[in-house]
């Protein structure tokens, strides 16, 4: 009895720690995704600007 | 939209690439074109990115960054290795204009890949729950930001025209052997960073809206490339003109 309590405690796997990663899902994260295309847009733009600054004059 | 639209653009992107490359009478034109393409391109990518594609299954949303990160990642690389042709060619045979275009793809790759990573440590801190990991791709990303800024120090440093493309090829070709290493680190090593996925792994949608937003980040790194070539090669000219064609003193042009 003792040692099929013992077994059982040793196999029990909690539901969270039987899940697969990858069983969960994100939820919202926006403002990550704004502020890396905001990044990416800004970005270009600045360094575009910075092309036509530094261009040849004459 | 049929999903071989952005692989037929391509198609004409590296197209005109390639006018532009061979035909010179074009280069004063095909730039224009691409940064036309380029821009509407982008427009239409924020409609499809955020919008139009469904989100994933597991990052939710989040996920939507990939279309911003692994273009510029890519298009770093890309640059990273024409300086590394570049570099090869330059001492091969001598020529301003590869020492130039070394320059300007240098300068061009840095810019694409900070913020590339810069992306990604963004993309990392709801995903991974922090912004930053040693993991063998970073360290490899971050090395690579490293060098090529060195390399461009290098550049400024060294006022002898000669010296300076000669040290900085063969720092080119030194440099270059981070990305090889920096691309298979996800297969090499356990990282904690994702193998890179294929249109077998990746929902047709998302592949398409991928190859677009690439597509109109090549517009941009050619439209970069070009006008930061312009610059470097007007210094070098500058640089290496013989003295009778630099103006009389007192003369300020």
């Amino acid at each position: 009895m003792i040692a099929s309590i013992a077994l059982a405690l040793l196999q029990y796997q909690p539901e969270a720690q039987a899940g697969v990663v990858g069983s969960g899902k994100i939820v919202g994260g926006w403002e990550y995704v704004y502020v890396a295309y905001g990044l990416t847009l800004g970005g270009m733009l600045l360094y575009g600007l910075s092309l036509w600054a530094r261009r040849p004059k004459g | 939209m049929p999903e071989i639209t952005p692989l037929l653009i391509l198609g004409g992107v590296v197209a005109l690439i390639a006018i532009h490359t061979f035909v010179a009478s074009t280069r004063t034109w095909v730039w224009k074109v691409l940064l036309g393409l380029g821009v509407a391109m982008f427009g239409v990518q924020l409609y499809l990115a955020l919008k139009w594609v469904p989100p994933d299954r597991e990052m939710g949303d989040v996920y939507r960054i990939i279309y911003m990160h692994v273009p510029q990642v890519w298009m770093a690389l890309l640059a990273l290795t024409l300086n590394f042709g570049c570099s090869i060619a330059f001492l091969m045979k001598k020529s301003w204009k590869t020492d130039a275009l070394a320059e300007a793809s240098a300068e061009v790759g840095v810019y694409f890949g900070t913020v590339g990573v810069s992306l990604g440590a963004i993309w990392a801190k709801p995903t991974w729950g922090v912004y930053w990991d040693w993991d063998p791709r970073l360290t490899t990303s971050a090395i690579m930001i490293v060098i090529y800024m060195g390399y461009l120090t290098l550049r400024r440093f060294v006022e002898d025209p000669e010296k300076r493309a000669t040290w900085s090829a063969v720092l080119g070709i030194i440099s270059f052997v981070d990305l090889p290493v920096l691309w298979y680190s996800v297969r090499w090593w356990n990282s904690l960073h994702q193998r890179q996925s294929s249109p077998k792994t990746v929902d047709g949608p998302m592949t398409m809206v991928l190859r677009w937003s690439a597509t109109a980040f090549l517009c941009m790194l050619f439209v970069f490339i070009v006008h930061r070539f312009r610059i470097a090669y007007a210094a070098r000219q500058r640089e290496v003109a013989p003295p009778e064609a630099l103006p009389a003193a007192g003369v300020v042009s």
